[in-house]
């Protein structure tokens, strides 16, 4: 956890002077007053300075040996991984077809529930989002190669 | 008399069918996800709120402040039947209500919890009548300095209640400012921070940022932490949901201290209904004359958090209505609600929109009072979904979420950012990084940008605008306080063995 907290401490410094350098190419004032540089500027330094007291914390603070990866992490990246999937096959297969998919597979690989109830999840779940956001609310959602 | 016609012309609006319904529909969805576990009010919220574009604001507003206040309900059952908290305001409750249901009384901290909650949720709201239009004219003396002292101020009051790491509490207020900034500047017209993106030139909506943040971030933390607990098997019959008369007197002004702290409490931007059942429960063990009975079961241990939680996610809404400043997660996500439906919350709305403000505080004594009437004969349906797994019910959240960032402007770019935001979350989230302050920085970034720059126009330049004007003064001294708390705490702490030593 000491580790993640210096790493997150050094991904906000880079963060925060990353912020400076981008703003510094922004007009600081302008002919009507302060400029659209001003406040990012400024909000660069707070944050590289709230990084700099987060990274010397970390240093002199003792590991107490908490870790940053638990034993359910795999299936938290899982899911994200799962979610990703499904994102990139949305064009593919319509927000109906897509989600209601993804819902019936990540019940399967992360709940382990059984098929039956996983498919009818599959058929409920997308004629619901057809009904109840494309149809009901009119929300022009993409639909994919089966028209849905 | 003023106020007696509002609320007349309040209940015109609030006792429609439509409103009923709205109402009706808002309490049991804040009821439900009370209950369950993985989703909070903001999130219910926040996905729910891209579905009501074509809705009547009043309708939809009526139908969040229900879901807002309903959550608190839902979430005390939790807290007494498997000792987790359903929401973050009822974690007090878990230390004597759970007690309470090993002695068979679950019954009782229920309907204490419920009827608490009503008679400080209509005290509250009885309050509130009298503040916030007090508060809206007040704030109609408020000018650009005024503004950016109470953003600053509530960014400040975050620092001190927002956890153990102030300065990662700093940190995130100023992350979320920053994802304010992106975009094209409206006063000079440049782009900033959009790296020639054409979809980021509007900015980053706060729905994609929010469903985000709420639904998949909510996702993978419970995933990773799994809430389980036994849930007491304990058959509930109507005669069990009755106080004893013991019971009744030993509660009744542990209630009243409740509301009235968690009314004030909620007042403060900020401020929040988990501090608010927090320091009902410490007020109540130190004003006891059997302080060490708590935790034991004692049914003030329930009854003063509950009602304090439900009061100060009413008053919660002045500083909402009158300020346009939020006082919780759930009324910044509300705030964004405004802006979409395009009303602007302030001093104005009061006068502009008085059918909306007065439809939506009459609606609680609705709301309320339908809470009431569904947690004492509901509660064993609500007990059934508590054991439905969370493994079925993310799937949903996820296509709610997936949805809702769609609808901003129907492009998938937004699906793919709310992504971006829900891995940035729990990332957050995982090295203690508290994400209210980002979501707050977010809402009122906008706002304190442009109110600083007006401000700095108006005095030439000058910062001294900010402390020669009494009321930006005041908010400004609020502010700096704040923020040096955590280090006079620290210092504090770090005199403390040199005195020991030195006696």
């Amino acid at each position: 956890m000491r580790f993640a907290d210096l790493l997150g401490g050094m991904i906000v410094l880079l963060f925060g002077l990353s912020i400076v350098f981008f703003s510094s190419q922004l007009p600081y004032m302008s002919e009507y007053g302060p400029g659209p540089g001003l406040l990012p500027l400024w909000l660069g330094v707070g944050l590289a300075g709230c990084a700099i007291a987060i990274i010397l914390k970390a240093l002199k603070t003792p590991d107490k040996g908490e870790a940053f990866f638990k034993p359910r992490t795999r299936i938290g990246i899982q899911m994200l991984a799962m979610i990703v999937v499904a994102f990139l096959l949305l064009p593919l297969l319509g927000f109906s077809v897509g989600l209601a998919l993804f819902t019936a597979v990540s019940m399967r690989i992360i709940g382990k529930h059984g098929l039956l109830m996983c498919a009818l999840t599959f058929v409920g779940a997308a004629i619901g989002i057809h009904f109840i956001f494309g149809e009901w609310l009119s929300i022009p959602l993409p639909t994919g190669i089966a028209g849905w | 008399m003023d106020i007696l016609q509002n609320l007349y012309m309040g209940f015109s609006i609030s006792l429609t069918p439509t409103n009923i319904l709205y109402c009706l529909a808002g309490a049991f969805i804040g009821q439900l996800v009370g209950v369950l576990p993985g989703i909070g009010a903001p999130t219910a919220v926040a996905l729910l709120l891209p579905m009501t574009f074509s809705l009547n604001p009043t309708s939809a507003i009526i139908m969040f402040a229900g879901i807002y206040y309903g959550v608190a309900y839902g979430g005390t059952i939790t807290s007494v039947l498997i000792n987790i908290p359903g929401e973050s305001s009822t974690v007090m409750t878990c230390l004597d209500g759970y007690q309470m249901a090993l002695k068979g009384r679950a019954g009782a901290a229920l309907s204490s919890a419920a009827i608490g909650s009503w008679i400080a949720g209509t005290i509250a709201v009885a309050l509130l009548m009298c503040f916030a239009p007090a508060l809206a004219n007040f704030a109609l003396r408020f000018g650009p300095p005024e503004y950016f002292g109470l953003a600053l101020m509530s960014f400040g009051l975050l620092t001190v209640f927002g956890g153990d790491q102030p300065i990662k509490s700093i940190a995130a207020t100023l992350m979320g400012v920053f994802i304010a900034t992106i975009g094209l500047d409206v006063v000079s017209g440049v782009p900033r921070f959009s790296f020639g993106v054409p979809q980021l030139l509007g900015g980053v909506d706060f729905i994609v940022i929010i469903c985000g943040i709420f639904g998949l971030t909510e996702i993978f933390n419970s995933i990773e932490n799994p809430d389980e607990g036994n849930l007491i098997k304990q058959k509930m019959r109507l005669k069990d949901l009755f106080l004893t008369r013991a019971e009744w007197l030993a509660s009744r002004w542990a209630i009243v201290r409740g509301g009235i702290i968690g009314f004030f409490v909620g007042l403060i931007p900020a401020g929040g209904i988990t501090t608010a059942s927090f320091l009902a429960y410490l007020a109540e063990k130190r004003l006891s004359k059997h302080p060490e009975k708590f935790g034991t079961g004692v049914i003030e241990g329930v009854a003063s958090p509950e009602a304090a939680n439900n009061a100060a996610s009413i008053s919660g809404f002045a500083p909402l209505l009158a300020l346009g400043i939020p006082g919780s997660p759930t009324t910044a996500v509300m705030l964004a609600g405004f802006m979409m439906w395009g009303i602007r919350p302030g001093p104005l709305l009061f006068q502009n929109n008085a059918d909306l403000v007065w439809g939506l505080i009459s609606s609680k004594f609705i709301g309320n009072l339908i809470l009431l009437l569904m947690n004492i004969f509901l509660i064993p349906f609500f007990v059934m979904i508590l054991r439905v797994p969370y493994t079925i019910l993310m799937g949903f959240i996820v296509v709610f979420a997936t949805v809702g960032a769609f609808t901003v402007s129907n492009n998938l770019f937004d699906v793919w950012m709310m992504l971006g935001f829900g891995v940035l979350g729990y990332v957050m989230t995982k090295l203690k990084y508290p994400i209210v302050p980002l979501v707050l920085g977010l809402v009122l970034g906008r706002l304190a940008e442009n109110s600083l720059r007006q401000s700095l126009m108006l005095s030439g330049g000058s910062l001294a605008i900010f402390f020669t004007r009494p009321i930006a003064l005041l908010f400004m001294t609020a502010a700096i306080l704040a923020y040096l708390t955590p280090l006079i705490q620290w210092g504090l702490k770090s005199l403390r063995p040199a005195a020991v030593k030195a006696a």
